[in-house]
C-alpha cells in the first residue's frame, strides 16, 4: 500500500511543476501514427482476414463433409461385405454339417447292410450245415439199416438153412428195425 | 525502464524507501524524436505503434494465409481468435447483423491486446495504450459508429427514446432522459478511453517503480549494506504485479472490444 501511495504523491507534485494534463492529452504524432496503424489493421481485417478465413472455413467444411461421406459409404460397403462373408461362412458351415451327416448316414446304412448280409449268410451257412448234417445222418441210418437187414437175413438163412422168400423176409426185417428205431427215438 | 533508471539513479538509497523519478511523466514521454519528417516527430512511442501494427498484421497474415485443411497450432490459435471476435463478440452481442462490425472489432481487439502486452514484453516494457492517443481515437470511432448506426436504424426516434424514455414513469422521464443523454453521448467515449488508458498507466507505473526500486536498492548493496534488503520485497512484489498485468492487458483489450460491441448493439436495438 505504501509502495503505491508514494508514486501517486510524487505524481501529484509532478503535475504541479510540469504539465500533468499532458498525460491526458493525446500527442499529435502519436495520434497520427495510431490512426494510420489502426486504419491499416482495419482495412486488412476487412478486406483480407474475414474473406480469407471465410474461404478457409468453407473449404474445410466441404472437405470434412466429403471425407465424412466417403467414410460413411466405405463403412456401408464394408458392412455389406461383412454380411456377405458371414452369409457365405454360415452356408459353408451348413454345407459341411450336411456332408458330415450324409457321410454318417451312409456309414450307418453300409454297416447295417453288412451286418444284415452277414446275418443272412451266417443263417444260410448254419442252415446248410444243419441240412448237410441231417442228410448225412439219414444216409448213415439208411445204410446201417440195410446193412443190419442184410446181416440179419444172412444170419437167419444160415440158421434156417434154406432160402427164405427174400423180398418178404426183407420187408419183415425192415419193419422190425423201424419198430426198433421207433423205440430208439 | 531505462528512463526511470536514469532518473532514479539520483535516488538517495540511504534515505528513500522507494525510488521514483522526479517527474512521473518521464515514464510516459519520450521527448527525443528518433527522427523528424516535416514536423512529424518519430518518437519511440510512434515506433512502437507501428511495431504493434506490424505484429498484428504478421500474426493475422501468417496465421491465416495457408488456410490448411488441418491447421497448425499457430493457425488454429489465430483462427480461434478471429472466430471468437466474430462469433462471440460481434454476432453474440450485436446479433446476426453484427458480422458487419467484426472487422472493426477485430482491429480494436488485436491492436489493443498487442499494445497492452507491450507493457510486459521484455525490452519494450511500455504499453502504447497508456498514451491517450490510441484509447481516445478508438473510443471516438466507436462513438461515431454507434451514433450513426442509432440514427440510421431508428431515425430521430433514437434521440427521442433516449431523452424521453417511455418505459419510465412520466415524473422521472426528464431526469432519466438527461442522465441517459449525458451518459450515452458524453460519458461513454470518455469512460471507454479512460478505462483502458488508466489501467495501463497504473500498471506501467507500478511495474517500473517496483522493479526499478528493487533493482536499484539491491544493486547498491556495496554502498548501503543491509539496507539494500528493502529492494527484495519491491522486486518480488513487482514480479507478482508483472503476472497480474498480463491478465490486465488481455482483460482490458477484451473489455474495450466488448463494450464497443455493446454500445453498437444499444443503437441497433435501442429498446434493450
Amino acid at each position: 500500500m505504501f509502495a503505491s501511495a508514494t508514486p501517486w504523491l510524487l505524481a501529484t507534485e509532478a503535475t504541479e511543476e510540469s504539465e500533468g494534463i499532458d498525460l491526458l492529452l493525446p500527442e499529435t504524432s502519436e495520434l497520427i501514427a495510431g490512426i494510420i496503424a489502426f486504419a491499416i489493421i482495419f482495412f486488412f481485417a476487412w478486406k483480407w482476414v474475414f474473406p480469407t478465413i471465410g474461404k478457409t472455413l468453407e473449404a474445410r467444411q466441404a472437405a470434412i463433409k466429403a471425407d465424412y461421406e466417403a467414410a460413411e459409404s466405405a463403412k456401408i460397403e464394408a458392412e455389406s461385405l461383412k454380411n456377405d462373408y458371414q452369409a457365405q461362412l454360415a452356408q459353408a458351415r451348413d454345407e459341411a454339417g450336411r456332408i458330415v451327416e450324409e457321410a454318417r448316414q451312409a456309414g450307418e446304412s453300409v454297416r447295417a447292410e453288412v451286418v444284415a448280409r452277414a446275418d443272412v449268410e451266417a443263417a444260410a451257412i448254419k442252415e446248410r450245415a444243419a441240412a448237410d448234417m441231417s442228410g448225412e445222418r439219414d444216409r448213415v441210418a439208411a445204410s446201417l439199416r440195410r446193412e443190419v437187414a442184410d446181416l440179419s437175413l444172412d444170419v437167419a438163412e444160415k440158421v434156417v438153412g434154406s432160402s427164405l422168400d427174400r423180398p418178404s423176409q426183407q420187408a419183415l426185417v425192415d419193419r422190425y428195425i423201424d419198430e426198433l428205431g421207433g423205440l430208439g427215438n | 525502464m531505462e528512463s526511470v533508471i536514469l532518473a532514479a539513479s539520483e535516488c538517495d538509497v540511504s534515505q528513500e524507501i522507494i525510488c521514483a523519478p522526479q517527474d512521473v511523466l518521464e515514464l510516459f514521454f519520450f521527448k527525443d524524436a528518433l527522427f523528424t519528417i516535416g514536423g512529424f516527430h518519430f518518437t519511440r512511442t510512434v515506433f512502437l505503434i507501428f511495431l504493434a501494427m506490424f505484429i498484428v498484421l504478421g500474426l493475422l497474415y501468417f496465421g491465416l494465409r495457408k488456410g490448411e485443411k488441418v491447421p497448425s497450432k499457430f493457425s488454429s490459435a489465430i483462427e480461434a481468435l478471429v472466430t471468437f471476435v466474430k462469433e462471440d463478440i460481434a454476432i453474440g452481442i450485436i446479433g446476426p447483423e453484427g458480422v458487419k462490425y467484426a472487422p472493426y472489432l477485430l482491429a480494436v481487439f488485436m491492436f489493443v491486446i498487442v499494445g497492452n502486452l507491450f507493457e510486459v514484453t521484455p525490452l519494450i516494457n511500455f504499453p502504447i495504450t497508456s498514451r491517450m492517443a490510441i484509447p481516445l481515437f478508438i473510443s471516438l470511432v466507436t462513438w461515431v459508429i454507434f451514433v450513426i448506426v442509432g440514427f440510421k436504424k431508428n431515425g430521430l426516434r433514437y434521440l427521442g427514446d433516449l431523452i424521453w424514455p417511455k418505459s419510465v414513469p412520466v415524473a422521472l422521464r426528464w431526469l432519466v432522459g438527461i442522465i441517459e443523454f449525458v451518459s450515452t453521448f458524453l460519458l461513454r467515449p470518455i469512460t471507454l478511453a479512460v478505462r483502458l488508458f488508466a489501467n495501463l498507466v497504473a500498471g506501467h507505473l507500478m511495474l517500473t517503480l517496483l522493479l526499478a526500486s528493487g533493482w536499484i536498492f539491491m544493486s547498491s548493496v556495496g554502498d548501503i549494506g543491509v539496507r539494500s534488503i528493502i529492494g527484495l520485497p519491491w522486486f518480488v512484489f513487482g514480479l507478482g504485479i508483472y503476472v497480474f498485468e498480463i491478465v490486465v492487458a488481455v482483460l482490458q483489450a477484451y473489455i474495450i472490444t466488448l463494450l464497443s460491441a455493446v454500445y453498437v448493439q444499444t443503437s441497433v436495438h435501442p429498446e434493450h
